[in-house]
């Protein structure tokens, strides 16, 4: 696990979309984590003390190489805003936007591949 | 686990799960670029809840609930610093 400062792991994280283009999957973690290692998960779950630091953890994947990040109070507003611009410029497979149900959607999609068969 | 249908609900639900362990849960993003697939995972766990979508309109509600969780997170379930 590479422990990366938030920018470069934005880089990383673009670079990861980027080389999975093609085929393969990315995954991305988001979680809350407290920096106090020695003490127990169970200790902190009923009340959160307010005296120690908490942040918050982003993982990426593709399977084989991972990348981290921790994300203070104070990064997280730049950070979600950047990380939503990569996301935005590597999410365009998913599919525009269609207001038919499912039946209608088939049945709207022959008549699209009919008219390009006309025109053509 | 089946995944949920409605968004609305999911987000509710995972909201819900987080406030309620803020330490245990996580939230997953997948993406597959090659079959246009994006699917999101809340758990703790224990629970699971999960949302599959294709449609780039789903990637926009994302976008907020991406925000909300990264303000849960770093600043603390109730949104306080």
């Amino acid at each position: 696990m590479v422990r990366l400062d938030p920018d470069p792991f934005l880089n990383e994280l673009t670079k990861l979309y980027e080389q999975h283009r093609d085929k393969g999957t990315v995954w991305v973690t988001l979680k809350r984590v407290h920096l106090d290692w020695k003490r127990k998960r169970k200790a902190t779950v009923e009340s959160e003390d307010e005296t120690v630091d908490y942040r918050c953890l982003v993982r990426a994947t593709d399977g084989k190489k991972n990348i981290s990040a921790m994300l203070s109070a104070k990064d997280h507003q730049r950070f979600q805003m950047a990380y939503a611009t990569v996301l935005k410029a590597h999410m365009d497979a998913l599919k525009k936007r269609e207001k038919k149900d499912k039946k209608e959607k088939k049945a709207a999609a022959a008549i699209a591949a009919t008219a390009t068969v006309v025109k053509q | 686990m089946v995944y949920i249908e409605s968004w609305d609900e999911f987000t509710k639900r995972s909201v819900d799960l987080f406030q309620a362990e803020p330490l245990k849960t996580r939230y997953v993003m997948k993406y597959r670029h090659c079959d246009g697939k994006l699917v999101l995972k809340v758990t703790d766990d224990r629970v699971c809840l999960k949302y599959k979508t294709d449609q780039l309109q789903d990637a926009k509600k994302m976008e907020k609930l991406n925000n909300i969780f990264f303000t849960m997170m770093a600043r603390g379930p109730k949104g306080k610093s």
